[in-house]
């Protein structure tokens, strides 16, 4: 049993039911992780002068393994968000250690591609194609524009796009947008996935059938991509997520990293139930 | 035109709008052409100091050689060369100023600076100097002209790369673009309908500034403008001539407004990117 996570374990004992079960970091997961995450702390600096520090989040501990799909779930305000971009690189952490295949991050790389939340990460002037042939040409500059096209039309066939492979972004819904750009990160193959509440702003019924979509995708690939995904939504964690990290707010702590059996299941499946029920109890505890 | 319809006039006004605006507006136009033609012959006008439409019509085709020596064209390309020529040289100080101004504080207050000092003055104030620093030239004009140019252009540009989506900057860092990269891959297209309206604005301003300096100047070289062919047709009172030059300036800053129409539509407009 990690260290790390003792703070949780009193909370799991008395959660532990079916599907959940508290993440022990044994040698033969460590040697297959993608991401280490270590006692990180991330400041904000505010007012005149910068000199309001706070703290966004606090003493972060987890490991993203190879291939699996990380939620990262919380209340608004957690840090979830800061937490992913930081490891993005787009911001500086304050302490601690975040490490992607064992090389410190600094700054944002391809190998950690960002799925954003707004509609409007698409390059407008590109066409639906262009735009997915744009992130394989810039990640891999040498490869020969046939396998470009049939990578690039691989993955627009994949996210359901295949009919507006032409059109430019204005002309598409914010579903379709999305699509697109899950199609342009799936198509650069970064080692990590990172979304930002890609579904947030879409409609519900969008947002579901997105979520099942994104399963499907990420299961298409020839090999599984590792994807952090931050979301406040609990059905969403535990339709998509292998592990749910579930965040506490002012300032974002780890509350509990739990395993989810019962990834792509339906809503009213027991299993699935039973753990949205524990993962709810965890963000009300918060509340109070 | 809309008899048959009595019930829904606004809903027809609204269906056929653009082709009735165009057509009234030709309507408008094509009464100016009359009422100047009908004025002249009737009103007992001297004709030496303000000709017919018609003469005025035929001097212009005559210029451009139908029926006639095509001595316009050459005095055309004189002054486009010029304005093309200050044209290219402007967008490329514009984006460079602002894309300077973009990574340096100092570059930034530079450029606010002098875009606001040189923003209201009318360019053409600058000839006599240009004409003392560079002669009688073609350096000269090009200088007034980019003067008038560049600042509604930079301006502009500043603009719209103030209003770049995050986002965009994001994916652009995401994917590792560099400094040039983000400018030519980002910033540029994504500001570009900023630019088209600060292109259009500096087009204004240049194309007046040219044919102004060149009626103050008179030919370089061997060759005149436009402004120069009608400053000589007041000369040699050959004012047909002069109208048909002023015609010439109207036709072409019209063309003008038509290709970036053209290009808007192949660009902006179909992207969707255009505000509004």
């Amino acid at each position: 049993m990690n260290a790390r996570f003792s703070h949780t374990m009193g909370h799991i004992a008395h959660g532990r039911m079916a599907g959940l079960e508290e993440i022990s970091e044994d040698a033969s997961l460590r040697s297959d992780t993608v991401v280490d995450i270590e006692d990180v702390s991330i400041d904000y600096t505010l007012g005149p002068g910068k000199r309001r520090v706070i703290r966004a989040v606090d003493n972060v501990s987890v490991s993203i393994r190879r291939g699996e799909k990380l939620i990262i779930l919380g209340p608004s305000g957690c840090g979830k968000s800061t937490l992913l971009m930081a490891l993005g690189g787009f911001l500086p952490i304050s302490g601690g250690v975040m490490k992607v295949n064992g090389s410190p991050v600094s700054r944002p790389s391809m190998e950690r591609i960002m799925v954003f939340q707004d509609f409007n990460q698409l390059l407008p002037w590109m066409t639906v194609l262009d735009n997915v042939q744009w992130g394989i040409r810039k990640r891999h500059p040498k490869m020969s524009q046939a396998e470009v096209a049939s990578l690039a039309g691989k993955q627009i066939e994949l996210v359901g796009l295949a009919r507006q492979a032409d059109q430019y972004p204005n002309t598409l819904s914010g579903g379709q947008k999305q699509r697109c750009a899950i199609a342009r990160s799936f198509a650069a193959t970064p080692e990590i996935l990172l979304m930002d509440e890609p579904f947030g702003a879409l409609d519900a019924i969008n947002r579901e059938r997105m979520q099942q979509e994104l399963n499907n995708i990420w299961s298409e690939q020839e090999s599984p991509t590792t994807i952090a995904f931050v979301t406040h939504d609990v059905a969403e964690a535990v339709l998509l997520g292998h592990r749910v990290m579930v965040m506490t707010s002012g300032p974002g702590r780890v509350r509990a990293i739990v395993e989810n059996n019962a990834v792509g299941r339906p809503a009213d499946d027991p299993e699935v139930m039973m753990l949205c029920a524990h993962l709810r109890d965890l963000l009300k505890e918060e509340i109070t | 035109m809309s008899a048959p319809v009595t019930r829904a006039p606004v809903i027809l006004a609204g269906t056929f709008s653009p082709f009735l605006d165009r057509f009234r507006r030709l309507l408008v136009v094509a009464a100016i052409f009359v009422i100047w033609e009908l004025a002249v012959r009737l009103g007992h006008v001297n004709t030496l100091l303000f000709p017919a439409f018609s003469s005025v019509l035929e001097s212009l085709a005559t210029g451009l050689g139908v029926g006639g020596k095509p001595v316009l064209w050459s005095y055309i390309w004189q002054t486009l060369s010029v304005i093309l020529q200050s044209f290219a040289i402007s967008i490329l100080l514009a984006v460079v100023l602002t894309s300077l101004a973009l990574v340096s504080k100092l570059a930034k207050d530079f450029l606010f600076v002098v875009t606001g000092m040189f923003q209201p003055l009318p360019s053409i104030a600058l000839l006599p100097m240009a004409i003392l620093w560079f002669g009688f030239s073609r350096e000269s004009l090009v200088f007034v002209v980019v003067m008038s140019m560049v600042w509604p252009v930079a301006s502009s540009l500043t603009v719209g790369f103030a209003t770049v989506s995050r986002t965009l900057v994001s994916l652009g860092r995401n994917y590792e673009l560099g400094a040039v990269g983000t400018l030519v891959q980002i910033m540029l297209p994504a500001a570009l309908p900023m630019l088209i309206s600060g292109l259009r604005v500096g087009w204004g301003f240049g194309w007046r500034t040219v044919v102004a300096a060149e009626l103050v100047f008179g030919a370089t070289g061997s060759s005149g403008g436009i402004g120069w062919y009608i400053n000589n047709s007041r000369l040699f009172m050959n004012v047909a001539d002069g109208f048909a030059g002023i015609l010439l300036v109207i036709l072409i800053g019209l063309a003008m407004e038509s290709i970036f129409l053209f290009i808007q539509r192949k660009t902006t407009l179909r992207w969707g990117t255009e505000a509004g």
